[in-house]
């Protein structure tokens, strides 16, 4: 290919690109940067090479490379050290001849068609600036891990005429190196690097960006950062350099604002400041448990200076943590900052006890709450805390004391968990253990086991104490076992939390234990505590016996390789045992050849999340009728509020996939795994979970677009439904056309579900569940039950004030709001008894027969609610989006919605102030019963019933 | 890079799996072969295979190859031992070349023979003629990755496809755009009450869900027509459909056709229904006919030819409902079929022959840099 006839550059062409590769004290890999440069595929290359004044062979190297390769390097010398990259790159400017300029640093190298593309988009957009993606190279480890620079940037070729169009540019990507620059452009518009600062890269690319009339960015790899780890401690003499570099930050962004600022892009500065408190404060912050007082002062003193500067908008655009962090440390309240830190690092840990005030809960309160401001920030309420049992909380320990006996192997223990909300009562009953176990992924874990004899009830924390024999209790496998981890089981009330022992100071726990490992000694004998990334308390072996040497020299050496690679291919090969794959063949080429089991059915509702729907009321009625069957029920996640009655198997597990192959029904109202074929002695009845207003199966474009052969494969897994329940002739029109289905599948008996629906219909008593639920006869129930939305990575939402209305009616109703299985919701402590989250109860049946109004938007609970024949609202206030912007309804909503339709919140409001609920009912009453008889006429309240006198009539006792 | 200016005497060997099939890719070949031949380059069309019943290719002003006369050996032992045979043809024909020369593989299957084959001073472009997606779904993907990584240019039809692939580690990757293949003199009087689909009867072309939307638009609009143009595989399936829906009085099968102005001219609405496409012909003969279409927004060749609302309507693919309104705002608005079929012909004009064989020059000069 077109490598060798190249056109030379010649002394009087000017070339095309210049590249400024600087270098100090770095002989070793210069000439690797400059054959980067040198075997581009555009050869119309120089490069500049600036040594800063190197004490190593650098110069003569870069002299030794332009003496090779005269018309296309040169090499050049500061007369003194300067300590940073800025000067020399501003001297590589000057003697650059190209049309554009780009940087590389002599340990880094460029892409081999990198100033091509750059060129090919600079030529084709007339930009000052064209940037790529760089990449970091993490050169030190096995694979050579690589990872991309603010990829997200770069995800498509764009074109911006001024960066205002794209801040975030501004913000992270604050190389200079990955761009390449028109040079007219840097020569008259004055553009150097600042000299005799750090992050001089901030500063330039935050200057290029403001003053170029065209940027261009190219997804294509320009520019590899190779990264060393370097593994050197972090001594006194780094915390002063660190002091200092953080000093430097402060000002480079003081400079940037000002230029900002200068150059009318003061909206720029918003983002920056979003950026500046999710982003470089926390990579400072995450450190201060390490460091001792003396640090953290100096940290915040220059933090806080500017930290005055940012806009107090910007706290609202960061999570809730960053803003917490950021303002407890504008305020400096140490004791509410490191608790926080902690979360920062351990972002599922609560580390505060947490304040309830006004019905709201604050992360602490320490006098705050007074400033609207700091309640804002302070408010925490929708991370739903308050609404998690102990069991499902990563508390907060602070270790206290570590204190080792006599030197010997006995350390003393002693620490607080925090108490959120006094989830944990004065009155529980506590026990507590402490664990010590071999980080070891994915292998056998070895675990020991101390008790904790002393633990005590302190209001806002729970007070431990604890003495551990470590020498007597570890037993590392030599060198196997090289760093152990030890967590805190704490019982309240049988219920267990576990949490880890957290350091909040630096040298807390230091000395060495000694300690006997099994199989010998010759490599340790000795642990020392160490605080892991996390500030998480662990024991590591003190390798620094000789014979360790030897034994550290075999691990990295080629027996060590070789045990490694084996354990890699150990886990592999457990892997692949134990995947999908692996289980679908033992189902078709194992279980299938079993005989069929005789009167084994298996359940499954919402695939194992739930006990519930039809498949349920089938199996009460079997039971109520006292068949003589087995069951088995299939679960996903915990088998809690499954029946106990049952053999319940966790889905996918090697139980279930043997039940299903032997079973003689599968009862069902989604699908069993797509992959499992059913054999034809298995009879499957599919009751599905609702009626359709949105396109199902076939008649969904997702499902059309399919080619022929994969429509084939979906129509397999669909024509293995021997029987389908159907509710009323909409069903056939809908569902069984559009899931292909022979008529002869079709069973036109209604839901079992709906049954009690149909029974309660007319009911003057409240079912038990109000009780249950806490709910005063005197109070009217209103059932709020939206259908599935995707929100991303976001929180679902209500699209209403759930405060607002809990004020405006909460003496006459209780709301009862049941999310989508998928969706999960928060309240407010300011709305408990007034509004009710019912969305973990298994069933919604019982929900609906108990609600005396339902408001909905498209859920197909309209459908089965209706047969109540009690009031409908619909609350559609995203109607065009969801039904426009989807994938299309069978019927317009709006036309035939047996019940007022609302758009906005204030209409909601408008409608239950206007009218009562009776009104309502009487209102709309010929039109729910021509729902019903549209989407219901089936529903008979004889569903399950007809289904086992149809299927299961042989199996009654005689 | 810039165009305009013309550019030396070239050396231009265009490589395909064959020269004479009927397929979109060869047809390609044959016309910038004739636009490189205008320009006054030199041009070899070459083919690695045969077919058994070759299409008959009349006089042409270039000189054509093939590197079989029927198939190659199947894929092992005794392919590798031919393809290396073979490449010697092609290293024999490459070194004719004069300085500057230009090696152009419009598939990826011909590329195993070029890689194997001498092109040193050569400018080597490797192409993908479909979207990204449908490379991504078949074996092609792999090859292209792998064949095409040290060609000095890989260029697909669209910079979004580019972009997909340089994400994918195909640095080298760049586009230009099919031509359009004719500009007429004469639009569509737009007079008839058809709307049209041309294309091969394949699961591909999603003539399938053509006729699914066909029968929401049928009884709203009984004086109209569905004309579908082509042959293929699936005739008979799609005839099945057809009569199933309950629409054979306003169906017209009309086979395959060689004067597609002529079917254009039989029609004032152009529908593209297909599951995957590349930069597709069809849509560009049919704006240039000045007949308005509405289309699945299948790749991203459509949206690049097709300005939503602008010069044609698009719909999300697969969203039958919603290509079938969009097609009845066509057939429902004279007014809006002339407005958008006048600026669709104005518009297409920018894939004009003489705007792509500039770019083709450009970048030639540009990869000698």
């Amino acid at each position: 290919m077109n490598r060798t006839n190249g056109v030379n550059v010649g002394v009087d062409q000017r070339p095309a690109m210049s590249v400024v590769v600087i270098v100090y004290n770095d002989e070793a890999r210069l000439p690797t940067a400059v054959r980067s440069v040198l075997e581009q595929t555009l050869r119309s290359v120089e490069v500049v090479i600036v040594d800063d004044h190197s004490t190593d062979g650098s110069y003569e190297t870069a002299r030794r490379l332009a003496a090779e390769h005269p018309d296309r390097v040169r090499a050049y010398r500061l007369p003194e050290n300067s300590g940073g990259c800025g000067a020399p790159r501003n001297h590589g400017i000057r003697e650059t001849r190209g049309e554009y300029v780009l940087f590389l640093d002599s340990d880094d190298v460029l892409e081999r068609n990198a100033c091509r593309n750059m060129l090919e988009a600079a030529e084709t957009t007339g930009a000052d600036l064209v940037s790529g993606l760089c990449v970091r190279v993490h050169v030190d480890t096995r694979t050579r891990k690589e990872v991309k620079w603010y990829p997200w940037l770069y995800a498509r070729t764009r074109t911006l005429d001024s960066i205002s169009e794209l801040p975030d540019l501004l913000v992270y990507d604050t190389l200079s190196t990955n761009k390449c620059y028109r040079r007219d452009f840097l020569v008259e518009g004055g553009l150097e690097f600042p000299v005799g600062i750090h992050y001089e890269d901030l500063f330039f690319s935050a200057q290029a960006y403001a003053a170029a009339r065209r940027i261009t960015l190219i997804p294509n790899r320009v520019y590899d950062w190779n990264v060393t780890e370097s593994a050197a401690a972090k001594s006194i003499s780094n915390r002063r350099a660190e002091i200092a570099n953080f000093a430097h930050r402060m000002e480079i962004h003081r400079r940037v604002d000002r230029l900002l600022a200068d150059r009318d892009m003061g909206a720029l500065k918003f983002h920056k400041d979003v950026k500046f408190l999710k982003h470089d404060l926390v990579l400072h912050l995450r450190d201060l448990p390490f460091r001792d007082a003396a640090y953290r002062q100096e940290f915040a003193a220059l933090a806080r200076a500017y930290l005055t500067s940012i806009d107090p908008a910007a706290y609202d655009e960061v999570e809730p943590i960053h803003a917490i962090c950021a303002y407890l440390l504008r305020e400096s309240d140490w004791a509410n900052l490191l608790p926080a830190v902690d979360t920062l690092t351990n972002r599922d840990k609560v580390s505060a006890p947490l304040v309830e005030r006004d019905g709201r809960i604050y992360w602490c309160d320490a006098g705050h709450l007074t400033d609207p401001f700091a309640r804002r920030i302070l408010d925490v309420t929708e991370l739903g805390y308050h609404s998690r049992s102990v069991e499902k909380l990563f508390l907060r320990n602070e270790l206290t004391e570590y204190r080792q006996e006599d030197g010997g192997g006995v350390v003393r223990l002693a620490g607080r968990v925090t108490n959120p909300l006094g989830v944990i009562p004065p009155a529980a009953r506590l026990t507590a253990e402490l664990e010590f176990y071999a980080r070891r992924p994915g292998v056998r874990f070895r675990t020991f086991r101390v008790p904790v004899p002393e633990v005590r009830h302190g209001g806002a924390y729970v007070n431990w104490q604890a003495t551990a024999n470590v020498s007597k209790t570890l037993r590392p496998l030599g060198i196997v076992d090289a760093v152990w981890d030890v967590r805190l089981h704490l019982d309240v009330d049988g219920k267990r939390t576990t949490s880890r022992l957290t350091a909040a100071e630096p040298d807390l726990a230091t000395g060495e234990l000694p300690v006997r490992p099994r199989l010998t000694r010759l490599v340790a004998d000795r642990v020392a505590p160490q605080i892991s990334a996390r500030g998480h308390l662990a024991f590591r072996l003190v390798p620094d016996k000789k014979a360790n040497v030897l034994v550290t020299r075999g691990l990295r050496g080629t027996p060590g390789r070789l045990a490694k690679s084996g354990y890699r291919k150990a886990k592999a090969l457990r892997k692949r045992a134990t995947s999908g794959d692996t289980k679908i063949r033992l189902y078709h080429e194992v279980f299938l050849r079993m005989p069929v089991h005789k009167r084994l059915v298996v359940f499954e509702s919402h695939l194992g999340r739930q006990y519930s729907d039809s498949p349920r009321a089938i199996y009460e009625e079997m039971r109520r009728q006292g068949l003589d069957f087995e069951a088995v029920w299939s679960y996903s996640g915990k088998p809690d509020g499954f029946p106990s009655d049952a053999t319940l198997v966790r889905r996918w597990s090697l139980p279930y996939l043997r039940a299903l192959a032997r079973a003689e029904f599968w009862i069902d109202n989604q699908s069993y795994p797509l992959k499992l074929t059913k054999r034809p002695g298995t009879a499957y009845l599919q009751t599905w979970h609702g009626s359709a207003l949105k396109r199902m199966g076939f008649d969904e474009p997702g499902w059309k677009l399919k080619s022929r052969a994969e429509q084939a494969e979906q129509q397999r897994t669909l024509d293995r439904f021997d029987h389908f329940l159907i509710r009323s002739e909409h069903d056939v029109h809908t569902l069984a056309k559009a899931f292909r289905l022979s008529e002869k599948t079709l069973l036109r008996v209604g839901y079992p579900r709906n049954d009690e629906l149909v029974q309660a219909r007319g009911a003057t008593e409240r079912p038990p569940l109000a009780a249950e639920l806490g709910i005063p006869a005197n109070k009217k129930i209103l059932l709020y039950a939206p259908t599935f939305r995707h929100h991303g990575q976001r929180r679902f939402s209500l699209p209403f004030d759930v405060e607002r209305f809990a004020e405006t009616f909460g003496d006459e109703y209780v709301l009862l709001v049941r999310a989508h299985y998928l969706n999960h919701v928060v309240l407010p402590p300011s709305v408990r008894g007034r509004v009710i989250d019912v969305s973990a109860h298994h069933d919604v049946t019982p929900v609906l027969a108990l609600a005396d109004a339902l408001i909905t938007d498209y859920s197909s609970v309209m459908f089965d609610y209706a047969l109540l024949d009690r009031p409908m609202l619909f609350f559609t206030y995203d109607y065009e989006e969801y039904v426009h912007e989807g994938r299309g309804t069978y019927f317009d909503l709006l036309e035939r919605a047996p019940g007022p339709v609302v758009r906005t919140e204030d209409e909601l409001h408008a409608l239950l102030t206007a009218s009562t609920l009776e009104e309502q009912s009487v209102k709309y009453a010929s039109a729910r019963e021509r729902f019903v008889a549209d989407f219901g006429e089936y529903d008979k309240g004889t569903a399950a019933r007809r289904i086992v006198d149809e299927f299961f009539s042989e199996w009654r006792r005689k | 890079m810039t165009g305009g200016q013309r550019d030396i005497q070239r050396d231009i060997f265009l490589v395909s799996n064959s020269v004479d099939e009927m397929g979109g890719v060869t047809s390609w070949s044959h016309h910038m072969a004739r636009l490189f031949t205008e320009r006054g380059h030199r041009v070899h069309v070459i083919g690695i295979t045969t077919p058994e019943d070759p299409h008959d290719l009349g006089e042409l002003p270039y000189p054509t190859a093939r590197l079989y006369d029927g198939q190659p050996p199947a894929p092992g032992r005794a392919r590798d031992a031919s393809m290396r045979d073979r490449a010697t043809r092609l290293t024999r024909l490459f070194a004719a070349a004069r300085p500057g020369g230009v090696v152009i593989v419009t598939q990826v299957w011909a590329m195993e023979w070029v890689r194997l084959a001498d092109t040193t001073g050569l400018t080597v472009i490797g192409m993908s003629h479909e979207s990204y997606e449908t490379s991504k779904a078949s074996s092609r993907f792999r090859r292209v990755l792998k064949h095409y990584r040290d060609v000095d240019r890989m260029l697909v039809l669209t910079r979004e496809d580019a972009d997909r692939w340089i994400t994918e580690g195909l640095d080298n990757t760049s586009f230009i755009p099919n031509a359009v293949p004719w500009l007429p003199d004469t639009p569509s009087p737009r007079t008839e009450k058809s709307v049209i689909s041309i294309g091969r009867l394949s699961d591909e072309k999603g003539v399938d869900m053509l006729l699914d939307t066909w029968s929401e638009l049928a009884p709203r609009h009984p004086d109209w027509t569905l004309k579908i143009y082509g042959s293929g595989e699936d005739e008979e399936l799609l005839r099945k459909q057809c009569t199933a829906l309950g629409l054979d009085a306003s169906v017209r099968w009309m086979g395959r056709t060689s004067d597609v102005p002529g079917a254009l001219r039989g029609g004032s609405v152009f529908a593209l229904s297909s599951r995957g496409e590349g930069f597709p012909l069809a849509l560009m003969e049919a704006m240039a006919m000045a007949v308005p279409c509405a289309a699945f927004d299948c790749a991203p060749g459509v949206h690049e030819i097709i300005a939503d609302g602008e010069n044609g309507l698009l719909a999300r693919p697969g969203n039958t409902g919603e290509l079938a309104c969009k097609l009845d705002q066509l057939m429902s608005d004279k007014g809006l079929r002339d407005r958008m079929g006048e600026t669709a012909r104005e518009n297409i004009r920018r894939y004009g022959a003489e705007e792509i064989v500039d770019r083709w020059e450009a970048l030639f000069t540009f990869l000698e840099r």
